[in-house]
């Protein structure tokens, strides 16, 4: 016989997907089409305990009546595996983006043969949701891999495009499988088998419809960068024309966009007067920036964080934020609330000893604070409240609260963040005509200033730290941080990275341990 | 269970003529009723649940036949069953996953074993081995060794399945031995189509009882029986089962036209091994393969003179045989050396000794064998080039992907009433400092992955408590066990709450009641509110536990972490020593959404008034530490790119797949977070009160918001 007389090998496809997306239905589908094609098809799973949410895989092997028999039970049948082998995948589906990365990470898509068809859309993984900074994998490399190892990639969003049609994914993808062309299976086939299955037939065959549609313009959208979905929270209030004026005649181009929005959102979190202040704090560090030969990214960065921190969430500013008029709308979407039905609304507030303290003077705050410290209280005191903001009473309360937006000034933790705010601008500024790398890592430290309660002290203490250990020495041009401004710049990055990356500062105590030798590499 | 499997019962239902279309454990299942099985047991577990589950659901077809179904509460007691067919002509068959169930069988499975069968007995057993499993790696073949029962390990193709399992029980009578069937996760989920014949009754079966009682000491195992049986295990049986496995010729012999080399593997790894042949050319997708393959659909009791055949005359042979220890090899290795045959053996080496035999570990094990033997008529380059490809490959995507992906481990569904409990545990611990957990088998488990990364043990199924009776007296805190309601009626009842209260130890057990094996797929248990036939059984666990003499116990509101905490602080902080006992009590939510869905669509439907809850997050207030998804990880709860133009690092948000168990609200109470949870509720074909209260709303915030500007 000699081998392979007969080396027409069954169509390998398999699908990777998580548990609840309907995969066993796609597979349904897949098979149920191709058996009526009279194809020999054979199809395997391993649900396992992946159906809660875990990733796992669905592999499917059909063989035409060309390639042996008319698919009839009992003759030439092919011997079909149950393991997809790399090198022999037909085509490979991946429900999410990341998946998609491991089916390439694993070999299942090769240039010889593969045809690639997945969606770009994330459903981040625990480890990603957890991190405390950005732990985001960055999707472009699994596209960019996409294009080098597939022979033909087929990637768009269907889960948008699933919900377009109040579907769900399977039928998308099934629609750019029947789009790739890559199944000798006519496209009624593919319908049959939707209606078959019985269940949301017309939503399905419409997603379906959509995702053959996409497949075959072809004008299939990249991933959408994160900085197209950012949008300004406020429009331009009258009272901040001169100051938007000025931030248009006296800062450089690269900062505007950003210190405009800043602008705004100070006015509204306070007043005019707090919103000039933020320029006059950043006069200094656009002078220094100048002086530096920078061309606006310094003063961009530090306007960012100098804005976020001057707009602290204290219980006034959270009262605002729940009481912005856009929010019942952009809630009303968010759950898909359709025009009168009425949506009620609680929030869910625990303000403690630290919310009350803040708006207290500081003659009074002071000793509070120190002797609920003492007495171990100063995260027990707090009282726990669901306030429905959609309601007489509830809005009222936040009312209230937002309106007591006057006497913040007097406030002790209005005063106190002012005093950390100064010298932190003039750390940066200091900074700016030693080193602008300095100044921007300097300025990127706010990003450690986050959460409330416990979880912001902790950001303080993260953030003490470095100052202290790290920016004082650097700027004082005392021990080695001091002789190699640039070094110390890196060090202070490392050291912010390492405190977003526990809740519990461990990270950030050996990095600032083994700071001099971060500086050796720098150097 | 909360889901129908009235398609399948049809299939169950072919005849001669027909033809089966389906999965691989249901084949088998429609192959136990073709073979007239008088009695059918088992206890559900990945990836044998549906075998159960499906015939749960065909009540009608398993009177007809007179069919006995037993929903065992443990392996034990469904191996236990098989000793109907030790007198009496009864075909049985039980199933489990293996090898955990079959550890909890064996009492029963070694006296079975010894005393001998006179109707056919067979165990479905799933091989829960490699990717997709859920437990530790070992394998059935030692079980069928130790206790001389007969392994089949058939070719996993519908056709070969069927074949076997009827093959099975008539093997059994054969021998008087009971058999062991194993399936691959795989091949029980393998789709496919065989020829169906009718379904048999069993000679004698409900429907036609036995009149007379068997008494035969040669059939009881004590002594001096219990000499007289292992003789003749070995005498008669062993040598009657093999004298059948020839005659019949259970294994498969697949010719090839080069006989210097040869492959022996074991059946379920055959498709496997013609498809790493194909990929090296040395075979077609139809199974014309040039090399020899002896395919064993009986792995135990090996036919010494068809090894011995098959190699005569071969320098040397493939040995595919998955796991360890490498009980086929040492035995073929036997056989020759008796033989006196000097072919050279080899597999592990070339294949690996641990883990799953994959197409691709066994393309790179053939590579080995041929690059090491370099038979004559074998372009050993063309055919190993295909692995030199992968790894090429591979290497170039590793390079293009950059750092590692992250992982996908399972967790907790969306709004499970487990997640709080494990919420609660990390909570109090930052007050009281954490203590030793150890767990159990069940969803609960998943409390040792992330977010939560607690619990210290898993020991088994039902022995979250007992595995905590040496290290409780000999830790300085007191420890934590918990266990589900499966766990509870498996065997927790006796190994875990009663030796806990018979030696007076002192710690804290949390009973995860759910009202069902949610991780098995939602089967009933004793205390599950409707049972098989939709009553109630009236077994409460509460019930039991105090008649055993717990003083302490506490009922636990699960999504109330606040009170949660409460409790848990009491157990482990109180006084007077002693068994506490929390029972969280909470419908699992993956069947609860199951079954509600239908209604609220119909609900819906009919114009009637439906309240919506889900909760939100403001992404103005968020400021993204994550501590709250640190302390949920519900799967609704995640990230998304920072709309605000001031801020990069990604918001937390919440997606529309939340079922408004209000688990994340209770935790930012609970661990006081951030202001930013609120719960929406959406009044869907509101009354007219709903209607006049949100305009009277609507009107005065209006008004006031006018004021305030």
């Amino acid at each position: 016989m000699a081998a392979a007389t007969n080396q027409a090998k069954p169509i390998g496809l398999l699908i990777a997907a998580m548990g609840g997306e309907g995969g066993g239905v796609l597979r349904q589908w897949l098979v149920d089409a191709a058996m009526a094609e009279g194809f020999a098809v054979q199809s395997t799973s391993i649900p396992g305990v992946a159906q809660r949410t875990g990733a796992t895989t669905y592999y499917i092997e059909m063989q035409g009546p060309d390639g042996g028999d008319e698919g009839e039970v009992g003759a030439r049948r092919p011997i079909m595996s149950l393991y997809p082998l790399a090198g022999s995948v037909d085509i490979m589906v991946a429900s999410e983006l990341i998946e998609a990365g491991r089916a390439m990470q694993n070999g299942f898509v090769t240039p010889n043969c593969t045809t690639l068809i997945a969606s770009t859309h994330r459903v981040y993984a625990m480890a990603e949701r957890t991190a405390m900074g950005d732990g985001r994998f960055d999707g472009a490399k699994v596209v960019a891999a996409a294009g080098n190892l597939a022979q033909q990639a087929v990637l768009f969003d269907m889960e948008a495009m699933a919900q377009e049609h109040n579907s769900v994914i399977n039928s998308v993808l099934l629609g750019a499988i029947a789009g790739s062309k890559r199944l000798p299976i006519p496209v009624a086939g593919f319908e049959a088998a939707i209606r078959a299955t019985g269940r949301a037939v017309e939503a399905n065959l419409a997603a379906f419809r959509a995702g053959m549609a996409a497949v075959e313009r072809g004008d299939l959208a990249a991933l959408v960068p994160d900085d197209d979905l950012k949008r300004p929270w406020h429009a331009d209030p009258p009272m901040v024309e001169e100051l938007q004026h000025r931030v248009r005649e006296e800062f450089p181009p690269p900062a505007r966009a950003v210190l405009k929005e800043a602008v705004n959102r100070l006015f509204e979190y306070q007043n005019l007067a707090y919103a000039e202040c933020f320029l006059q704090r950043l006069m200094p560090i656009e002078r220094a920036e100048l002086e530096a030969e920078g061309h606006g990214e310094l003063v961009r960065e530090a306007g960012r964080y100098l804005a976020l921190w001057m707009s602290y969430e204290d219980v006034i500013r959270v009262a605002q934020a729940k009481l912005r008029p856009e929010r019942q709308a952009r809630i009303r979407r968010e759950v898909g609330a359709k025009a009168g039905e009425p949506v009620r609304i609680r929030e869910y507030l625990k303000p403690g000893l630290d919310e009350v303290t803040a708006l207290l003077p500081g003659w009074i705050a002071r000793p509070l604070l120190a002797a609920a410290e003492k007495a171990g209280w100063r995260d027990r005191l707090n009282i726990g409240m669901t306030v429905n903001s959609t309601a007489l009473w509830g809005h009222f309360l936040l009312s209230t609260l937002a309106s007591l937006r006057v006497l913040r000034p007097l406030g002790y933790r209005f005063k106190s963040e002012q005093v950390l705010i100064d010298q932190w601008i003039d750390n940066i500024t200091r900074a700016a005509a030693l080193d602008l790398d300095l100044a921007m890592e300097i300025a990127a430290c706010q990003r450690l200033l986050k959460g409330y309660g416990q979880t912001h002290r902790h950001g303080w203490d993260s953030f003490n730290r470095i100052m202290t250990t790290l920016v004082t020495p650097a700027l004082s041009g005392v021990g080695d941080s001091g002789a190699d401004p640039r070094g110390a710049a890196l060090t202070i990055a490392l050291a912010r990275d390492a405190a977003l990356a526990d809740p519990d500062g461990k990270s950030l105590g050996a990095a600032l341990q083994s700071e001099p030798k971060a500086e050796i590499a720098a150097e | 269970m909360e889901r129908s499997f009235a398609k399948e019962v049809k299939q169950l239902r072919l005849g001669q003529g027909d033809t089966f279309h389906g999965e691989g454990i249901l084949a088998v299942t429609k192959a136990l009723l073709q073979s007239g099985v008088s009695y059918v047991g088992g206890y559900q577990g990945a990836p044998i649940s549906h075998l159960m589950d499906v015939l749960v659901d065909a009540e009608d077809l398993l009177s007809e036949l007179g069919v006995h179904l037993e929903t065992s509460t443990s392996e034990a007691a469904a191996a236990a069953m098989l000793g109907a067919s030790i007198n009496y002509p009864l075909r049985g068959a039980v199933t489990w996953k293996s090898t955990v169930g079959t550890n909890v069988a064996s009492d029963a499975l070694s006296n079975l074993a010894s005393a001998g069968v006179t109707g056919g007995a067979l165990m479905i057993l799933g091989e829960d081995y490699g990717e997709g499993s859920s437990i530790l790696q070992e394998r059935t073949h030692a079980f069928a060794t130790k206790s001389q029962m007969w392994l089949l390990d058939p070719r996993p193709d519908l056709e070969t399945i069927v074949h076997m399992v009827e093959k099975g029980f008539e093997l059994s009578e054969a021998s008087n031995t009971p058999v062991m069937l194993e399936l691959r996760i795989r091949a029980c989920h393998v789709h496919g189509a065989f020829e169906a014949s009718d379904n048999k009754a069993g000679t004698y079966n409900r429907n036609n009882v036995i009149a007379e009682p068997v008494h035969d000491f040669s059939r009881i195992t004590l002594p001096p029986s219990t000499y007289a049986q292992e003789k003749h295990k070995i005498e008669v049986r062993m040598p009657e089962a093999i004298k059948f496995i020839r005659e019949n010729q259970l294994n498969d012999h697949f010719e090839g036209d080069l006989d210097e080399v040869g492959i022996i593997c074991m059946g379920g790894l055959y498709n496997a091994t013609l498809r790493a042949l194909v990929q090296a050319g040395l075979a077609d997708a139809t199974g014309n393969s040039r090399i020899p393959i002896l395919a064993l659909n009986v792995t135990y009791p090996l036919v010494a003179d068809e090894i011995s055949d098959f190699c005569a005359g071969k320098s040397a042979i493939l040995m595919v045989e998955e796991g360890q220890p490498d009980y086929l090899e040492e035995a073929v290795n036997v056989i020759l050396r008796k033989a006196d045959l000097q072919t050279k053996v080899i597999g592990k080496g070339p294949l690996p000794m641990a883990g799953e035999y994959t197409a691709e570990v066994v393309l790179r094990g053939l590579a080995g064998f041929l690059e090491q033997v370099r038979p004559a008529g074998i372009d050993v380059e063309a055919a190993t080039q295909p692995v030199r490809e992968l790894d090429r490959h591979k290497a170039r995507a590793a390079e293009l992907l950059g750092d590692t992906l992250p992982a996908r481990p399972p967790t907790f569904c969306t709004g499970c009433p487990e997640r709080p409990l494990f919420s609660a545990i990390r909570i109090l611990e930052k007050d009281i400092g954490p203590t030793h957990v150890s767990c159990d088998i069940g969803c609960h488990t998943f409390s040792t992955l992330p977010p939560f990364n607690l619990g210290h043990t898993v020991l088994g199924y039902g022995l979250g408590l007992a595995s905590a009776a040496g290290v409780g007296p000999n830790f300085g805190k007191r420890v934590i066990s918990v266990m589900g309601d499966g766990g509870f009626w498996h065997n927790g009842i006796t190994n875990g709450v009663g030796s806990a209260l018979f030696n007076k130890a002192d710690g804290v057990l949390m009973v995860v009641k759910n009202g069902y094996t949610s991780a098995t797929g939602w089967q009933y248990l004793p205390s599950t509110l409707r049972s098989r036939d939709g009553r109630s059984t009236g077994s409460s666990i509460e019930a039991v536990i105090k008649s055993m003499g717990a003083r302490w116990l506490h009922n636990v509101p699960n999504y109330k972490v606040g009170s949660v905490m409460k409790s848990l602080r009491k157990a482990l902080t109180g006084e007077d020593k002693g068994l506490r006992v929390l029972i969280a009590d909470s419908e699992c939510q993956l069947a609860r959404q199951r079954r509600i869905k239908p209604e609220i669509a119909a609900r819906l439907k009919n114009g009637e008034r439906d309240v919506r809850t889900r909760f939100g997050v403001d992404e103005e207030t968020c400021t993204g530490d994550r501590a709250c998804i640190r302390l949920s990880g519900c799967p609704s709860l995640t990230i998304k790119a920072n709309p605000d133009p001031l801020r990069d690092d990604p918001v937390t948000t919440i997606l529309d797949s939340c079922v408004g168990c209000g688990l994340c609200g209770e935790v930012t109470h609970a661990a006081v977070l951030c202001p930013s949870f609120y719960k929406v509720d959406i009044v869907r074909n509101p009354n007219l009160w709903d209607r006049f209260k949100d305009g009277l709303h609507r009107k005065l915030l209006g008004d006031m918001a006018r004021v305030r500007v």
